[in-house]
């Protein structure tokens, strides 16, 4: 489904942030991405759907080099991949029901984008989405006076609204307390169940991959250094992925 | 959001031996050339004063007079050359003429605050546009209006134009300023899901731009109301302005100077009281 081959970023152009990193993310499968601070992970993801230009190597989603579209295509391609953030990135002044609409509006006419023409059966949806996140009753509310968990399920159900194929989260639970964690990421996982949507996530907490993720692919120095089901990942294995010698290693080669 | 000024580099306390002092506030060359000018535009102040008094002014006959002047126009304030209604249009003329190039310039200047906004736009548009506004500002509101009866003749239309020009220049700037400290974020989120521009700038922009467009905007129709006034009297604009004028300076009739000055002042807590309740409603939605 997802397929990274041979990616490479260097954001400066001497130091390589990614070097060579090559996996692969099956339909419907949770994928956890980890790895030390500073590794890369948050540029893998942001490299998948192009925030970031300027790398090098494929990114193929259902056989589409993400690297080789057009403007409009790219627009056409990023609709089908949600992404989660760590600060929720919502429009903090506007209702939960109204930034849930936003994930519908790169298949509508910029014209309803501007004017927020939705239609019944998209408003609809969007309230079935925020039910299906426990958010029924806050649909109304300004986002500004969510919760964090609250805010995070919200992007989940702007996320799906658009009817990704992919999504990507990048900490999505880095700012959140136990319960709420828990709650964000058995939401992730049913989605993969049930929709067949595959999500790649980048985490910091290796229980919590083990728990939730099928697949584990661990970062260091910008390299894959581990890659395999989540049960392989025993406690040296992750031991091995937040080696410090890697880290020094690539801060050495500066 | 505070950037620094610069990069900070905490000096360590061993590089300089044991007398060093760790100072609290970098040395910046800027408070020091804003000490500076102080110090000249003081030592200016205390050379020229003294010589700008003419030698025939009699310095307490003078304080005198002004102080009857005062007392006449606040504490015997009274109409004869013109009825209070009159008065009332006037001022009514000269609330129009701020609110009418408020609202032209917020409207032009939104558009060009866009256009020259770096999240949407390549860098060297927003560095061509903010360097014209730059250059359209550094002239004063007064004097564009001056230009423009030039070519449009003494009167209202030189007024509304030469205002609304500087306010497009003044709100450009501040829009821009604004839109450059909301967070980046938000539009990136947008990109991310693939919308275009448009619904962009309508779904992720403007909702976290409008108290500052606002607050900006109100501040700017403050200004252009008392640029109005001035107007008015320097340009024949008409308005409370040019009533001002006459009644000083034709009639020298200091009771009425003393109503216009009130009208004026009551109008401009009006809206002050306007703009406080305007922002506490804004920010009590947030
Ligand atoms: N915008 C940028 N400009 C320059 N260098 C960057 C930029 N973003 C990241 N880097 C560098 O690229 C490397 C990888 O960063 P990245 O953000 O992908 O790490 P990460 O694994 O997401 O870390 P964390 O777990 O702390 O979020 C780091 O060395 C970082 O300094
Ligand atoms: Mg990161």
């Amino acid at each position: 489904m997802l397929e990274v081959k041979h990616l490479m970023k260097s954001y400066d152009g001497h130091k390589r942030s990614l070097t060579d990193v090559s996996f692969t993310v099956a339909t419907g499968e949770v994928a956890a991405i980890i790895g030390p601070s500073g590794a890369g992970k948050t540029t893998i993801l942001r490299s998948i759907n192009q925030l970031i230009k300027d790398d090098e190597g494929q990114v193929l989603l259902n056989e589409l080099d993400m690297r080789q579209l057009n403007r409009s295509q790219l627009r056409q391609a990023r609709q089908n991949i949600g992404m989660i953030f760590q600060n929720y990135n919502l429009i903090e002044p506007l209702t939960a029901i109204e930034n849930v609409l936003h994930g519908c509006l790169g298949n509508k006419s910029t014209l309803a984008g501007i004017f927020s023409l939705y239609r019944q059966s998209e408003k609809e949806e969007a309230l079935q989405l925020l039910q299906k996140v426990g958010l029924g009753n806050f649909a109304y509310q300004q986002c500004r006076h969510l919760s964090g968990g609250q805010k995070q399920r919200v992007g989940i159900a702007r996320a799906l609204m658009q009817h990704p194929k992919l999504i990507l989260c990048d900490e999505p639970i880095a700012s959140l307390d136990p319960k709420s964690s828990t709650l964000v990421m058995e939401t992730l996982r049913q989605l993969a169940i049930e929709e067949h949507i595959s999500v790649l996530i980048n985490l910091h907490q290796v229980d919590i991959s083990r728990q939730y993720a099928d697949h584990i692919i661990g970062i260091n120095g910008g390299q894959v250094v581990f890659d395999d089901h989540a049960e392989a990942l025993t406690d040296t294995a992750a031991a091995q992925i937040y080696r410090k010698d890697l880290v020094l290693n690539e801060e050495a080669a500066v | 959001m505070i950037k620094p000024e610069k990069q900070l580099t905490i000096p360590t306390p061993t590089a300089k031996g044991p007398q060093f002092k760790m100072p609290v506030k970098l040395k910046d060359r800027r408070r020091v050339t804003i000490y500076l000018t102080l110090l000249v535009l003081a030592y200016l102040t205390m050379v020229t004063l003294p010589t700008m008094l003419p030698d025939h002014l009699n310095l307490k006959t003078a304080s005198l007079t002004f102080l009857q002047n005062i007392q006449i126009m606040f504490f015997h304030p009274g109409l004869s050359n013109t009825t209070f209604v009159q008065l009332i249009q006037a001022l009514l003329e000269s609330i129009l003429l701020a609110f009418l190039t408020t609202l032209i310039g917020s409207v032009i200047a939104f558009v060009l605050a866009l256009v020259s906004f770096r999240q949407l736009v390549p860098a060297w548009v927003g560095l061509a546009i903010q360097s014209f506004m730059a250059l359209i500002r550094a002239i004063p509101n007064v004097l564009w209006v001056l230009i423009y009866s030039v070519v449009f003749g003494l009167g209202a239309n030189a007024a509304v134009i030469g205002l609304t020009f500087h306010s497009v220049a003044y709100l450009t700037k501040v829009y821009t300023d604004s839109m450059e400290e909301l967070e980046p974020d938000a539009i990136e989120t947008m990109r991310a899901m693939g919308l275009k521009n448009g619904p962009i700038i309508r779904q992720a922009l403007v909702p976290n731009f409008i108290p500052s467009y606002l607050s900006w905007t109100f501040i700017r129709f403050e200004i252009n109301f008392a640029d109005a006034v001035a107007v008015g009297a320097a340009a024949g604009a008409g308005g409370i302005g040019y009533q001002l004028f006459m009644a000083s300076s034709f009639y020298f009739n200091f009771h009425e100077v003393g109503v216009i000055v009130y009208l004026i002042l009551v109008f401009a807590i009006l809206l002050e009281i306007a703009s406080y309740h305007l922002r506490k409603r804004v920010m009590g939605n947030q």
